[in-house]
């Protein structure tokens, strides 16, 4: 489960996509979870995220949030675009005290930041070292800077294309394709903010 | 997964909701191809076709592995957690998995948007298993090997198309610069596509010994990736 660390882009993208995942250690702090992992997705809303979910229920293209937060077991994700916000979530949930684990996603050097603000330190990291392997098969950097935002490669590259043919076509905003494309990421870690602005980026070449 | 070609009315709107490209159109009908085909049931959940026309049944052993492995709604039995992997580092705060000296590693093939075969996830882990790696015992793929002492996939599953599979596994620190040299050797036999990525716990100063070993040894890493913030209870005494 590494679905939130290989997302690619440049650090110009990259500064408005940050994701959190908030968990459980099955079998010794899981029991009742379910009502902690509710008051990390109310938590959330307070700082308006571009998207949130669970993998158990859907994310909020797919679902309404009420549903979310009732249908929310095991894993919760909430994706944010600034670092305001991610120092604010990270100030109510050191002062709500959950006690499961969280996971920011992000810059380092941003998470770092917003951690220090928030009165706490990084303790366990994951570094992606890029994709390996017969790298001829992969579609371009600007389509995988898309398609990587779902770390469960559940949004196909070729879905990513037709959405940017749609909107040089002029049949749909960059917003709507990102929003079309939102609801097959089933856990929510999509950013539909920052797809617009790629999606509208290349739908200009 | 299928179509019903008798239900399909030809509209093309299904062909790029497939991760894998395994959707074409044939004598006007829209047509999976079985040996491409990872079973994810994207097409089947996007709700896209307009008539309902995918079917999916689930498939007998072996094919079955493709589900568990290719849609992160379905949970593994080994892990007993939906998605690919395990907790991996996400817990590390509460589980104290990955201690200091020690560092953990992860092989996600497929990944992003290719699909794999177990023959080429069975070539990197014989490779890692050769260099005295720990798999992890409760991942998914490491319940697939005759023995996790050789890393050997079991022989009737190897043809087997996934969307994704991962090899997790620790080592200590020390060892891993022979470890990335054999990896960097077998990526090159390797017919698809692997994201690699290694966790480390920090130091009492905050520092990652392992980042200044990948410095050092020129292996980039990209400026974004993924931290625990300590807010786990009971809190590991790693």
């Amino acid at each position: 489960m590494t679905h939130s660390l290989h997302r690619r882009g440049n650090a110009e993208s990259l500064q408005e996509d940050f994701v959190f995942l908030f968990i459980p250690a099955k079998g010794i702090n899981d029991n009742g979870h379910e009502a902690k992992l509710q008051e990390f997705l109310r938590i959330t809303l307070k700082h308006d995220p571009k998207n949130i979910g669970a993998i158990t229920i859907g994310n909020m293209y797919s679902h309404q949030v009420d549903e979310i937060i009732d249908g929310a077991t095991g894993v919760a994700h909430a994706v944010f675009d600034n670092t305001d916000a991610v120092t604010g979530v990270l100030q109510d949930l050191k002062e709500a005290d959950l006690g499961l684990s969280t996971i920011v996603s992000g810059i380092f050097e941003n998470v770092d930041g917003c951690l220090e603000k928030a009165g706490l330190k990084h303790h366990t990291a994951n570094f992606s070292l890029g994709i390996w392997g017969n790298t001829g098969k992969l579609p371009s950097d600007d389509v995988l800077e898309v398609t990587t935002m779902c770390g469960h490669a559940l949004i196909a590259a070729n879905l990513v294309q037709s959405m940017v043919d749609e909107v040089k076509a002029g049949r749909k905003t960059a917003d709507e394709a990102a929003k079309t494309l939102a609801p097959q990421c089933a856990c929510g870690i999509f950013n539909p903010a920052r797809a617009t602005k790629l999606i509208a980026a290349m739908a200009a070449k | 997964m299928k179509i019903d070609p008798d239900v399909c009315i030809s509209c093309e709107l299904c062909l790029p909701y497939c991760p894998v490209s395994a959707i074409s159109m044939q004598d006007d009908v829209a047509v999976i191809d079985q040996e491409e085909c990872v079973d994810c049931q994207v097409c089947l959940k996007s709700g896209v076709c307009p008539v309902d026309c995918f079917i999916f049944e689930p498939a007998p052993w072996p094919r079955s592995i493709r589900t568990v492995f290719s849609d992160p709604r379905t949970e593994h039995k080994a892990t007993g957690i939906a998605g690919r992997g395990t907790e991996e580092m996400k817990t590390n705060d509460v589980t104290g998995r990955f201690q200091r000296g020690w560092v953990g590693m992860g092989c996600e093939f497929g990944r992003p948007g290719v699909g794999a075969r177990f023959y080429d996830i069975d070539k990197v882990a014989r490779v890692l298993a050769s260099h005295g790696v720990e798999f992890e015992p409760k991942n998914p793929v490491t319940a697939l090997m005759e023995d996790p002492k050789t890393g050997k996939i079991q022989e009737d599953v190897l043809n087997e198309k996934v969307l994704s599979g991962i090899i997790e596994c620790l080592f200590p620190i020390e060892n891993l610069k022979d470890i990335m040299d054999a990896l960097k050797e077998v990526a090159r036999e390797v017919d698809t596509v692997f994201s690699v990525e290694v966790i480390n716990r920090a130091d009492p100063d905050g520092s990652y010994p392992l980042r200044k070993l990948l410095e050092e040894m020129n292996i980039p890493y990209y400026i974004n990736g993924k931290q625990t913030v300590g807010l786990g209870r009971p809190l590991a005494d790693v």
